[in-house]
């Protein structure tokens, strides 16, 4: 009952990943599963430039993705170097302030994180826009306006408060005496910030600056405001999904999820290898302090069945059956694509001569009462309209 | 090298409570120096006032004849041990006896070279790669004091370091400290609230209770002279006896209490007058069962209550005709096999061995 119950958790947690994960595999222009056209890696490369020179981008091709995540990474840059420290101060602040006054200034601290997104980025964008005015030209107007530098204010107004929660909770749990043993053995107060509250808050700062990041990748509603001009990542999406959504999507969606899954595995490799090592130096230390021999029995650890094998099992059939049939039907390589985009422009061919043949003469034109040169002018006489039309699929 | 501490009419005050109250005290260089008294006496706030953490309200903190107003405590020499030792849990052993120097800018090699000759100083030669928490309470606490020993200061103050550790290796660490100052004969100033720890270390103990001094001394002077009543009842134990002065003979004084007349001994700068509300102190190991021929100034007939065994004591509890109760040790090698609950006997003490102060306040009111 409860792997049951875990099951349908999961399922409702990553389903549509993983559907969305395989439509960035179907060469079809629209993402889906059914119909499945051909398997193939476009998505990910060139996207698809269609007979009549149309050109719908891949990952690699499309330049507006690529100059968004460009500027989402200078922004997240940006953000981390400026709310980490924002937050570790504002934290090592709540450590020194009266307890009367501590409750009044940890609300105030978190204050920003209860505003919605939207009125950090249009109040950013408008005090800044005001401060950009009072200057005339030069570098106030230019860094005023521009919607890198206040997509970074903006974000950090709200970020820099979840970083100040994780120095807080990390704070609590430190022991200010080490400050003051410190002091007493004769170091400086920077000394005592850089050797011992920095070495200590470290683990803090490493989250913060991930949790920063990542606030600031996929934030939407406070950087639509304050980019202006500009674009990142997530407005990229935002703006394409409005104009029709495509594979390539799909194909972006997989790889951010795939980096995440090898960050977090590697993140997990490294930190058991560490906690070994640690064991291993603690096993030692108590083989030392042991008078007899009976801790320094070796324990191997057997082979286990892992816990997941059913979900891996059931991942191992759908993949291997869903391949077979790709393969049994031929439905892999540029042949198929071929294949498929040639159906496809037959067809409109087809339904071009259908056009053509329903097509009225002049004189039906010209006797009928909604004769439309007359009425209009000639606003399809122009030869090169439709030249740049790329066609129905 | 070691310095001289002088605290001059230091008051430390918090909003209008006084933390430390007008307290005069000058320990030689080369002290083992004492403060004691109960928690919230004020006693760590006199040690962070001399260590720099805490500015006196009033008066000076002089450190070899030396004003230490505005110095902070990174600039003063005087090395802390705090109660919870505070050592720096993310570096090593040597990396932790070492910071001083480091802080100081003193090369790598010349900073191995003092952690290593720190190491043999604790008896911890070759752990000085290991982590703090790998040490065990004691090894701990040496490593505390190999820290703050690192820079030679001239005065070591410990706040009282031995409260975690368990009885056998407090007792322990009372002698390794007592040698570790020897050795390297600096003022230690050490702060405690255990008559114990401080009587068996300490050149001179200063008693201190709600932020005053009530009496500076050598041990002995004060365990066997004490000048107020709290300190004959909190250093040691004592049997408090009230009542009215009704005589004097020379430095002696006849109490009128009323289970009786005693004579005790009055301290020479605590003169009694006839009439004067006073209580007499005599201790448990002071109260003797008379044998034939013992011929005792004093003489108190008690009831027996209750009996103790501690090992190499046994502790009587008995009550007075008013009420009033007493309690007096035998040591384990007399035989005490007649005397059981409920049983009358008579108690005998001599009036040197007996003191007689003004009424006041004791410590376990």
């Amino acid at each position: 009952m409860m792997g049951i119950y875990i099951f349908i958790f999961f399922a409702y947690l990553f389903g549509p990943l993983i559907i969305m994960s395989i439509t960035a595999f179907n060469s079809a222009e629209f993402p889906s599963i059914t119909p499945w056209e051909c398997f193939s890696f476009r998505w990910f490369n060139e996207g698809k430039i269609a007979y009549d020179g149309q050109h719908l981008a891949g990952l690699l091709s499309d330049w507006r993705l690529h100059d968004g995540i460009i500027s989402s990474l200078i922004i997240g840059a940006g953000v981390v170097t400026l709310s980490v420290p924002i937050g570790m101060a504002a934290a090592i602040v709540l450590t020194q302030v009266r307890s009367q006054l501590r409750d009044i200034y940890y609300s105030i601290s978190i204050m920003p994180v209860l505003f919605p997104g939207v009125i950090i980025g249009i109040s950013t964008v408008v005090l800044w826009d005001r401060i950009a005015g009072l200057g005339g030209e030069g570098f106030i107007a230019d860094i005023g306006r521009n919607g890198i530098f206040l997509t970074i204010l903006a974000q950090t107004c709200f970020i820099s408060t979840y970083c100040f929660l994780i120095f807080v909770a990390r704070l609590q749990r430190f022991d200010q005496t080490q400050e003051e043993a410190a002091l007493d053995l004769g170091a400086s107060q920077t000394q005592v910030f850089f050797k011992i509250l920095v070495p200590y808050l470290s683990p803090a700062i490493a989250s913060a600056a991930v949790i920063a990041f990542l606030f600031s990748f996929e934030n939407y509603n406070t950087t639509v405001f304050s980019i202006l001009s500009d674009q990142t990542l997530t407005t990229v999406i935002a703006s394409k999904v409005r104009l029709g959504i495509s594979p390539a999507l799909s194909a972006l969606a997989l790889t951010i999820i795939a980096l995440t899954i090898i960050a977090a595995v590697t993140y997990e490799v490294l930190r058991r290898r560490a906690e070994k090592r640690y064991a291993e130096s603690e096993e030692k230390f108590v083989k030392e302090k042991a008078a007899d021999n009976r801790i320094n029995k070796k324990y191997k650890a057997g082979f286990r069945i892992p816990k997941g094998i059913t979900a891996i099992l059931l991942i191992v059939v759908f993949a291997t059956y869903g391949a077979t049939q790709i393969v049994k039907n031929d439905l892999y390589g540029q042949s198929c694509i071929d294949t498929a985009d040639k159906k496809k422009k037959s067809k409109f061919l087809e339904q071009l001569q259908t056009l053509e043949s329903n097509e009225l003469t002049d004189e039906e034109l010209s006797g009928g009462s909604l004769g439309g040169n007359q009425d209009y002018g000639d606003i399809f006489g122009d030869p090169s309209l439709f030249q740049d039309f790329g066609g129905f699929d | 090298m070691s310095a001289d501490v002088e605290l001059s009419d230091v008051s430390v005050t918090f909003g209008s409570f006084y933390a430390a109250k007008n307290v005069n005290v000058k320990v030689n260089g080369g002290e083992f120096f004492s403060f004691l008294g109960p928690s919230g006496c004020g006693k760590t706030t006199l040690l962070r006032a001399i260590s720099g953490f805490q500015e006196p309200s009033e008066g000076k903190v002089l450190i070899d004849n030396k004003d230490m107003s505005g110095i902070g405590p990174n600039k003063r020499p005087t090395a802390l041990i705090f109660q919870n030792l505070a050592l720096f849990p993310l570096m090593s052993v040597s990396e932790n006896i070492a910071f001083s120097l480091e802080v100081r800018g003193v090369s790598k090699e010349e900073r191995k070279k003092r952690a290593d000759e720190l190491l043999e100083l604790i008896a911890l030669e070759g752990q000085g790669d290991k982590k703090v928490h790998q040490l065990s309470g004691g090894q701990k606490q040496r490593v505390a004091i190999a820290r703050a020993l690192a820079v030679e200061p001239k005065v070591l103050l410990l706040d009282e370091p031995l409260s975690a550790l368990d009885l056998k290796l407090r007792q322990r660490m009372r002698t390794e400290l007592r040698e570790i100052q020897k050795r390297v004969n600096i003022t230690f100033i050490y702060i405690t609230h255990d008559q114990g720890e401080a009587l068996t270390m300490s050149d001179r103990i200063a008693v201190m209770n709600e932020g005053e001094l009530e009496q500076i001394g050598k041990c002995d002077e004060v365990y066997n002279n004490p000048l107020t009543p709290f300190v004959a009842t909190f250093v040691g134990e004592n049997n408090p006896l009230y009542g009215k002065v009704t005589g004097i003979e020379g430095d002696k004084a006849k109490i009128e209490t009323a289970d009786g007349q005693y004579l005790a001994t009055m301290n020479e700068s605590k003169k009694l007058n006839i009439g004067d509300e006073s209580i007499a102190f005599v201790r448990p190991e002071s109260l003797f069962i008379p044998r034939d021929g013992d011929n005792f100034d004093n003489k108190i007939d008690v009831n027996i209550e209750s009996f103790e065994f501690e090992g190499n004591l046994k502790n009587f509890y008995a009550s007075l005709k008013s009420g009033a109760k007493i309690k007096f040790s035998v040591p384990n090698a007399i035989d005490t096999s007649s005397i059981t609950s409920g049983s009358s006997i008579v108690l005998g003490f001599e009036s040197s061995k007996s003191v007689i102060l003004p009424k006041a306040s004791l410590a376990i009111d």
